[in-house]
């Protein structure tokens, strides 16, 4: 088997692995049927426990965690919503590692996806010279997951046409699917204990509103939102930066009172409230912590390769145009504003360095 | 002698149970509870046996500050049941804290609001420890759902946990060493028999210190096993449901808190250490007492008012004095109903236990039967607003509920797990906002339909209502004693003079009387807005037997007429909201009652409203009926307030922000939106000093808006004239050739013209091509004239007859004609055809509008 280090990003049963090892033996609860671990130890896996040495993976309510580990063990599939960049991709990422041992039956829904890239496929050199049999199907996640009655993720399911979507009704509600290719016993493929599907959607795409009805019975939604709590999301961008920094060859950490105003800037602009906690106007554009590290990491490569620095206020004006306006001229406007309006209130010498920047927004 | 200090959370059902069972057992002489001492002489009163809920309210007010605040009780309220419970079985019942008024409590509004949201840390620690959400959910899962058996011993890790080494205020210290006093008092006087302390159980550990050893510096006790006391808790933590996901943080957490010596209940053994009498002989009462005051930080002393800094215990009887609020101020204790709505909705470092409807279940039927109540009273409401909750829906919350049960531990679903089942079951949405009850907030506007009903339905409508025999609130006496020195109790119209000093505080009166809605004062006619030049009012006041009953229930907002007219205003700038219009309303009441010093929070509050903002009309309106106050009205008294000021402030920093967000191209001109731009420009000419949105930002907003091809011809033209009226360079005639064109120019000018109308005409008299000029020439040769004349019209109109007339006598002049200008204002038609046209256009616009064709 091919080592860590040689892959670029290793799926989280292999970076956890040893983790997932310790539970799995200490392991004394319940299991679910078909599950690898109990709940109480795939909880602890996610939401962590210092006290064994797991981390903590996932920031969000502990209480996301319960009720999306309680909804997989129904009958009912778990449907992951929220704003891009909400780290839903990773907690469905993480839930399948704990629940199935891997998190790699993966679909990734599209404009394009079609039904062979859920079910099955054949191998058409097979199918042409023996026929449809068990040796020429070509298994794709749905159909490995059912029969291995492992956890399946289905990434961007919104994004898939309806039709597509709707292909996963009967193996949700009957729990069975039929391949009318083959005759006798292997036609129907009975889901086995512990097969599940994880769906991820944003609200940014087609959103969740054009689903099927028959369809949306089907999942228990769970709305990911934005890290509630400042201190912990300014400690993980300042986590996050500093990695992508070192690892694009900056020497010097980032400044945190260069980053408490970068992360404030964008929860304010995320959440459409002033610093006083009334409202104001929001961005159009995906505000996300995930966009918070980019501008980070951008900030500091400016100030490091440009000036010798770690980077300044000024250079988060210049790199918000980039990330926050795009190209919406609404929202420049709006950036416009925030800076003219609501920077000067607060107080503090970055603050007062980012309202003096303003005049770097382009236009 | 043995003192049991029973420490609570208020508002837990489980704590409730605890003090029966403790006060069943011991049958103390004593039982001694949380609440304010000034209303001990009248807590009969307090057991008449109203239906609860009920409050005790207590209003303040000297020089300084003003202070309302409500100690509330509800049928499971541990200070409830530790006062009936107690008087059942013959007890004495004492309140041991400080007075509402007291400089300690300054700032609490609900005397029952969580402890541990002032210390925060340890509670966050905690959560963590046990994966939970937040307070409120590791409360139910420690102490609700349990079984009772070991509750003390749970409640007393919890607190000593919450307390942990944290510093704490000197307003708890104050508190704390007062009740620490009366303590002992009760101690001495009980003799043999037992005494039962109540207390929030943040309070408990410094209590047991502070009895324990009235003479020792309070945070400094070695010597754990001299504590004289009764300690029945030793340190366990709650037993694990299950082997594997026994949670771990708590007992780092505890052995933190157990450093050598710094907690007193370390090995305090087992069972009871009884210690027998004789540690406090009645006599040591007051030096003890007197020596704790001395030891006691002196920030906490200090704070004391120089009423009870004195000795705090009176030397003859040895039970601690009643501190008495200074000379001049106004204060006072009474009982008023109260609901489950209200004792919900206190937040941040008011709030408390939160769904009162649910833990009433609880209290009355047990934690099953509120979980299946729960459910039920969900569905119900969500069936009765037409939203489908299917059988299997049902199912699926129910199977839900029990697996996070599970999970979490609990033996019973808590209040959490039904929640999340139900959640997780009926919503097939993405949400807006968190779940409140992961937040402990108040839910947002624009909530989800489900969790709304589900909010609502946790919280109840229980509503208390007072025995017949409670004396009446201090409203009913103050408005009765007010309005006869007024003379206006009587019946009949009332004909008021504003300008008249002793009209104006009759017409206030009248006026506080109709926010509070009283029935039977009718206001007949009067000012109806700002700019209003009415000062002539007149009233109808009729006898309504609704009266008395509607002034007892408004004895909740205030002692005094004024007092609870201000608490209904502040509560009409909340209920307003993001609605300029009706925060203009409520302004104006205020106006009218004046009461123009709402406080600092409601200041801030309106300033948040005005800040969300979303229309720019309403807004502008707003703006121009409070500038209008501000500055002109010295008859209703309002003229320079400090709270108009911020109203205009946050008022004018919006409307630059919303203008500058309208886009859309030509359009016709929105006279809201230019008189909302003329009063911004109005509040920067006039009101500069209280704006915090200076000159300069505001002309480069405009300036951006002029320039913006997107922006509307008016918006445009608008903001040009904004700049121009301020005195801001510009070049008037390029502007206007650059906003040419049939379909735009007329509401181009509508715009400049509502602001910078003088400037016009100043302009169009130098020599040369002025404004009128340029724009001679562009009429004349407009290719489209007829299709762009409309709006011209419309611009036109924004000038007086007078100026019209002017302009028509430049146009003559500039064409080298004489004649009489009027002439060409004079329409040549027949007046009546165009009366008759007029007519003929509104019978058409009211048949398109009743046929749903015109809105």
């Amino acid at each position: 088997m091919t080592t860590e280090e040689t892959f670029q990003r290793p799926p989280a049963e292999i970076r956890y692995a040893d983790e997932l090892a310790r539970l799995g033996e200490d392991d004394r609860g319940g299991r679910p049927p078909g599950w690898a671990l109990s709940l109480e130890t795939a909880r602890a896996f996610i939401v962590g426990d210092e006290r064994r040495g797991i981390r903590r993976k996932f920031v969000g309510d502990p209480s996301l965690i319960d009720r999306a580990l309680v909804s997989l063990a129904t009958s009912r599939g778990l449907l992951l919503v929220g704003e891009p960049g909400t780290a839903k991709s990773l907690l469905s990422e993480l839930i399948a590692a704990a629940v199935s041992g891997t998190s790699t039956l993966t679909i990734q829904g599209g404009a394009a996806t079609t039904e062979d890239q859920i079910k099955y496929s054949w191998n058409y050199a097979l199918l042409v010279s023996e026929g449809p049999s068990p040796r020429s199907l070509v298994p794709a996640p749905l159909l490995k997951g059912m029969a291995e009655g492992k956890i399946v993720r289905f990434e961007e399911i919104t994004r898939c046409p309806l039709e597509v979507q709707d292909s996963l009704l009967s193996p949700l509600s009957e729990r069975v699917l039929a391949i009318p290719e083959l005759n006798g016993t292997d036609g129907m493929v009975f889901a086995r204990q512990g097969f599940n599907v994880i769906a991820t959607a944003n609200t940014r795409d087609r959103g969740v509103n054009d689903m099927s009805a028959a369809l949306k019975r089907r999942f228990n939604f769970e709305t990911v939102f934005p890290i509630a709590d400042f201190a912990t999301e300014l400690d993980l961008v300042e986590a996050e930066a500093r990695a992508l920094l070192e690892a694009s060859g900056v020497t010097v950490p980032p400044r945190r009172d260069v980053l408490e105003v970068l992360v404030a800037t964008f929860r304010e602009l995320r959440a459409g409230t002033n610093a006083d906690g009334g409202p104001a106007d929001r961005l159009s554009t995906v505000m996300s912590t995930a966009e918070t590290v980019s501008v980070a990491h951008a900030v500091g490569l400016r100030g490091w390769f440009l000036r010798g620095e770690p980077g300044t206020a000024a250079d988060i004006v210049a790199c918000l145009a980039g990330t926050a306006a795009k190209d919406n001229a609404d929202d420049l406007a709006r950036l416009r504003r925030y800076l003219e309006q609501q920077v000067p209130r607060r107080r503090g010498d970055q603050w007062r360095a980012l309202h003096d920047a303003r005049h770097l927004l382009p236009g | 002698m043995a003192v049991t200090f029973i420490g609570v959370r208020h508002h837990s059902p489980a704590c409730a149970r605890l003090v029966r069972r403790t006060i069943e057992t011991l049958r103390p002489a004593y039982v001694l509870v949380e609440g304010p001492a000034d209303v001990n002489d009248r807590l009969d009163e307090l057991l008449l046996g109203h239906q609860l809920p009920i409050a005790i309210f207590s209003h303040y007010r000297d020089d300084e500050r003003a202070h309302l605040s409500w100690a509330p009780f509800c049928a499971y309220s541990p200070e409830w049941v530790a006062l009936t419970v107690g008087r059942a079985h013959g007890a004495k019942l004492r309140f041991i804290d400080l007075p509402a008024w007291h400089p300690a409590l300054a700032g609490r509004r609900n005397r029952y609001a969580d402890a541990e949201q002032r210390y925060a840390d340890a509670a966050d620690r905690l959560c963590r420890a046990f994966a939970v959400d937040n307070v409120d959910a590791l409360w139910d899962r420690l102490v609700e759902v349990e079984p009772d058996d070991g509750l003390e011993e749970r409640l007393a890790t919890y607190f000593d946990l919450v307390r942990g080494e944290t510093e704490t205020g000197e307003d708890d210290t104050a508190r704390e060493a007062y009740m620490a006093a009366w303590v002992r008092a009760a101690a001495a006087d009980a003799g043999d028999r037992p005494v039962v302390v109540v207390t929030g159980g943040f309070h408990r550990p410094a209590l047991r210190r502070l009895v324990a050893e009235p003479g020792s510096v309070v945070p400094e006790i070695t010597n754990v096993r001299a504590v004289p006391v009764e300690v029945t808790s030793g340190l366990h933590r709650p037993a694990p449901r299950t082997g594997t996901e026994e949670p771990a943080g708590p007992l780092e957490v505890t052995d933190r808190s157990q450093a050598p010596g710094a907690s007193p209940v370390a090995d305090a053994g087992d069972g009871p250490v009884e210690v027998g009498g004789g540690l406090h002989p009645g006599g040591d009462g007051p030096e003890a007492a007197r020596a704790d005051v001395g030891a006691d930080p002196a920030g906490a002393a200090a704070r004391l008012p120089r009423s009870a800094a004195s000795p705090l215990v009176a030397a003859s009887s040895g039970w601690p004095e009643i501190p008495r609020p200074a000379a001049g101020a106004v204060g006072g204790s009474y009982l008023v109903p109260y609901s489950f709505r209200r004792l919900d909705a206190f937040s941040g470092y008011q709030s408390g236990m939160p769904s009162p409807e649910y833990y009433q279940r609880l209290w009355e039927q047990g934690a099953d039967a509120a979980a299946d109540g729960l459910v039920e009273a969900v569905a119900t409401r969500l069936r009765g607003r037409g939203v489908a909750v299917s059988t299997a829906d049902l199912i699926a919350a129910r199977t839900l509920s029990a697996g996070l049960a599970r999970l979490r531990g609990h033996p019973h679903p808590a209040r959490t797990d039904i929640l999340d089942g139900l959640v997780s079951a009926l919503v097939s949405d993405d949400l807006d906002q968190p779940l409140p009850w992961t937040r402990r907030g108040a839910l947002e506007p624009g909530a989800h339909p489900v969790v709304a009903e589900m909010v609502a339905a946790l919280s109840g409508d229980r509503t208390g209502r007072l025995h017949p025999d409670t004396p009446a609130p201090p409203l009913v006496h103050d408005v009765d004693a007010e309005l006869a020195r007024l003379g206006l109790d009587r019946t009949g119209t009332v004909e008021l003079d504003l300008s008249d000093a002793g009209d104006l505080v009759r017409a206030r009166a009248l006026h506080r009387l109709r926010v509070l809605r009283v029935p039977g004062y009718r206001r007949v006619s009067g000012p109806v807005s700002g700019a209003d030049p009415v000062l002539d009012e007149r009233w109808e006041l009729t006898d309504d037997e609704e009266r008395t009953a509607a002034l007892i229930e408004a004895g909740a907002y205030g002692g005094t007429l004024r007092d609870a007219a201000t608490a209904v205003l502040a509560e009409g700038v909340a209920a307003a909201g993001t609605k300029p219009d009706g925060l203009a309303a409520v302004l104006f009441d205020a106006a009218l009652c004046g009461v123009t010093d709402l406080s600092e929070q409601i200041t801030e509050l309106i300033a948040a409203n005005i800040a969300g903002a979303r229309e720019l009309g309403p807004l502008g309106d707003a703006l121009a009926t409070v500038l209008a106050l501000w500055r002109h009205d010295r008859v209703l008294g309002t003229a320079g307030s400090p709270m108009y000021a911020a109203v205009i402030d946050g008022a004018v920093t919006r409307v630059l922000w919303l203008a500058e967000g309208v886009h859309g191209g030509p359009a016709p001109a929105d006279p809201a939106r230019l008189r909302a731009v003329t009063a911004t420009r109005d509040a920067l000419l006039h009101a500069h000093e209280v704006l915090s949105t200076g000159r300069e930002a505001a002309l480069d907003v405009m300036a951006r808006i002029g320039a913006d091809r997107e922006a509307p011809p008016d918006l445009r033209g608008a903001a040009f004239g904004f700049g121009w009226s301020l005195g801001a360079s510009a070049d008037p005639v390029r502007a206007l050739r650059g906003a040419a064109g049939a379909d735009t120019l007329g509401d181009w000018l509508a715009g400049l013209f509502a602001l910078a109308r003088d400037e016009v005409l100043a302009d169009g008299g130098s020599a040369g091509g002025g404004v009128l000029a340029v724009l001679d020439d562009l009429v004349t040769t407009m290719p489209d004239f007829l299709a762009g004349l409309p709006a011209l019209r419309q611009a036109f109109a924004y000038f007086p007859p007078r100026e019209r007339e002017l302009i028509a006598r430049r146009l003559l002049e500039r064409r080298r004609l004489t004649g009489s200008a009027r002439a060409l204002l004079r329409t040549t038609a027949d007046p009546l055809l165009i009366a008759e046209a007029r007519a003929l256009e509104e019978r058409t616009s009211r048949l398109l509008a009743g046929e749903g064709l015109l809105p």
